[in-house]
């Protein structure tokens, strides 16, 4: 049971990196591809429709700690408590962004609010690097360090890459066969957390909850996982091709 | 302050943050998904233009409910680890269902409806809303259990300093939940009813040519606080006998009695008003005539969500000096090693950002109100997805 609920989470969080991880590249991407406000525009409406199936990825990682392995729950998200802190701020801050971009007219508001966005995705991005650099590292006392920022400058990169790619193969920039390119800048950008994932094993299972706890949360939502998954295969059908909605 | 009061205060701030927005979702949700039903059903634009209006409203209030709602969840963690360790076999659960079973369809189906529209088969479109609704009243449910797991853990037993599920069930039919529940769904309803009516008001009050839609409008509003305030109150006095059996001396604090007081005063007057004085002026529309009335409308739109927060006092600050009553303190769920620069830092952070936009948020929501339904971006049209128009290949 608790190797179940281990393949679980590490699923969630390769899930949240392949999917998540084309939203927060192409946010820090933003200045760069669009360089006028209709081209940002155009990057956010190919995001927009994914973006609230995504980042829910996280939201379920971290119930999924919390149901499965409290113990580490409250271990991890302790000893990185500046790191976490920094994530969420980053992720309130981009979110932000989305939402509130075109909420009103003007061309100062669209500014601030695209800068929002690209800078809460940059801090998404550095914050993940060091987070996964941290728990490689066995929670170090100090977690902000010079291998800390390099982690999180090296997923910036990684996570870009993975946004420019998604950008090729919803707005059908780029040559014919980018749906491959962005399936393997997918698994690149999962590959770092299902690697640390690994190196993490032997602490996770040993620190899982109850067998009891963990038959109950296996009765509830094994049943129900169809329905998740049937509805983010329906998000992929509806919006991966067409016109750009205008909403966000 | 030292670091658990200022763990306190920053939860205290950011969970009544959270539930501002939260209650207005719970109320604005079931509304919504009935106009679009009703514009899938009968086809008339009327109702599709209610649907986009007050969806949008709910839309842009549901932003600052995620947003609020993340800083929640990682701050058992983060701030209360001990809270985790002693309980998080039993509390765990019902906070994994939340996230893995509600909020992960509730997200991923409202995005399907932001931007379903002109894409979507119009009755799976509707599904979505409603969907979404269902899925929100679930993260309600899973919500309450977990909470009232804290005034009353049963179906727990502590074993070698820790607890431990002995049976689920008792999490469900906890006395601490069964018209807690109901009482905090009825008040989302009570509270989304006053927003609908006092926006309405307004409409009206400035006579403004949407007439007929902010009359109906008016109509569901007083209704639905109508239907809201009468469960709202009846689960809030039915509430006095459980927790008189499992937390005897709650009210009896200076904060929990005072804030049970403001509660009671808002709730009943409010459902009085309601009841004899609103819903009888619906008839021949005699409120919507009565312009002098509409001031009074608006002015009184944000008292659900005082007498809510309130609620959350009462229930809240009446269960200290215990985190999970009666077993675990407040200071000994508080994470070891935590420092005064830590909390204080994030708490500067948090109520920052999420005071900033929460305040950015609410006028956005006024100002979607006053621009009415003739400019609702909610539903408007796509945009192809060639950049420029390509250029007409010359012979």
């Amino acid at each position: 049971m608790d190797i179940f609920w281990f393949l679980t989470f590490t699923v969630l969080l390769a899930g949240y990196f392949a999917l998540e991880g084309f939203d927060i590249g192409l946010g820090v991407l933003l200045p760069v591809l669009g360089r006028t406000p209709a081209g940002r525009d155009r990057l956010v409406g190919a995001m927009a429709p994914f973006v609230l199936a995504n980042e829910v990825w996280l939201v379920a990682l971290a119930g999924a700690l919390f149901g499965a392995f409290p113990v580490l729950e409250g271990q991890a998200l302790s000893r990185m408590y500046p790191l976490v802190v920094a994530l969420l701020l980053a992720w309130i801050v981009r979110d932000a962004g989305l939402w509130f971009r075109r909420r009103a007219d003007g061309a100062a508001w669209r500014l601030v609010w695209d800068g929002a966005l690209w800078a809460g995705s940059a801090g998404l991005a550095l914050a993940w690097g060091a987070i996964l650099m941290a728990v490689v590292r066995g929670l170090p006392a100090s977690p902000l360090d010079v291998p800390a920022v390099a982690a999180g400058l090296a997923l910036l990169a990684l996570l870009a890459w993975h946004g420019r790619a998604f950008a090729a193969w919803r707005l059908q920039e780029g040559a014919r066969g980018s749906g491959r390119a962005l399936l393997l800048s997918a698994c690149a950008a999962a590959a770092p957390a299902v690697l640390v994932m690994a190196a993490a094993a032997g602490h996770m299972l040993g620190n899982a909850a109850p067998d009891r706890t963990l038959s109950v949360l296996s009765v509830m939502v094994v049943p129900i996982a169809p329905i998740l998954v049937g509805a983010q295969v329906w998000v992929w059908r509806t919006f991966s091709r067409g016109a750009l909605p205008t909403f966000f | 302050m030292d670091v658990v009061d200022l763990a306190r205060a920053q939860f205290a701030v950011t969970g009544s943050l959270h539930f501002l927005f939260v209650v207005l979702t719970l109320g604005l949700a079931p509304l919504v998904a009935i106009m679009h039903t009703r514009y899938a059903i009968g086809g008339n634009p009327l109702h599709e233009r209610m649907t986009r209006f007050w969806g949008q409203i709910y839309v842009i209030n549901y932003a600052l409910g995620v947003v609020t709602g993340l800083v929640m969840e990682f701050q058992f963690g983060l701030s209360w680890s001990g809270l985790s360790h002693y309980a998080g076999d039993v509390f765990g659960a019902p906070l994994a269902m939340e996230t893995l079973l509600a909020f992960f369809l509730e997200s991923t189906f409202l995005g399907l409806w932001i931007f379903g529209w002109h894409r979507l088969p119009r009755r799976l479109h509707v599904a979505c809303i409603w969907l979404v609704t269902l899925t929100a009243y679930a993260s309600a449910l899973f919500i309450m259990v977990a909470n009232s797991f804290l005034q009353n853990p049963a179906g727990a037993q502590e074993v070698g300093g820790r607890l431990v599920l002995r049976d689920f069930g008792a999490l469900f039919t906890n006395p601490a939940l069964v018209f807690a529940l109901p009482h905090v769904l009825s008040a989302g309803l009570w509270t989304g009813g006053f927003v609908v009516m006092g926006a309405s008001a307004y409409h009206l009050f400035r006579r403004t040519p949407e007439r007929e839609f902010f009359t109906r409008s008016l109509r569901i509003g007083v209704l639905t606080a109508f239907a809201g305030s009468l469960f709202t109150v009846g689960f809030g006095y039915a509430q006095f006998g459980p927790v008189g059996s499992v937390q005897p001396d709650k009210f009896h604090g200076a904060v929990p009695g005072i804030s049970l007081e403001l509660m009671i005063l808002i709730g009943q007057l409010g459902q009085f008003g309601v009841m004899f004085v609103l819903t009888p002026l619906l008839i021949r529309d005699v409120l919507a005539r009565s312009r002098w009335m509409h001031p009074l409308l608006m002015l009184v739109t944000p008292l659900p969500f005082v007498a809510a927060i309130a609620g959350w006092i009462v229930r809240e600050v009446g269960r200290q000096p215990w985190l999970v009553y009666g077993r675990l303190s407040v200071a000994d769920a508080l994470t070891p090693g935590l420092t005064r620069a830590d909390i204080t830092a994030s708490f500067a952070g948090f109520a920052g950002v999420l005071g900033l936009l929460a305040l950015v948020d609410y006028v956005l929501i006024a100002r979607a109100v006053r621009r009415g339904p003739g400019r609702v971006m909610l539903g408007a049209a796509d945009v192809p997805v060639t950049a420029e128009p390509v250029p007409a290949r010359s012979l």
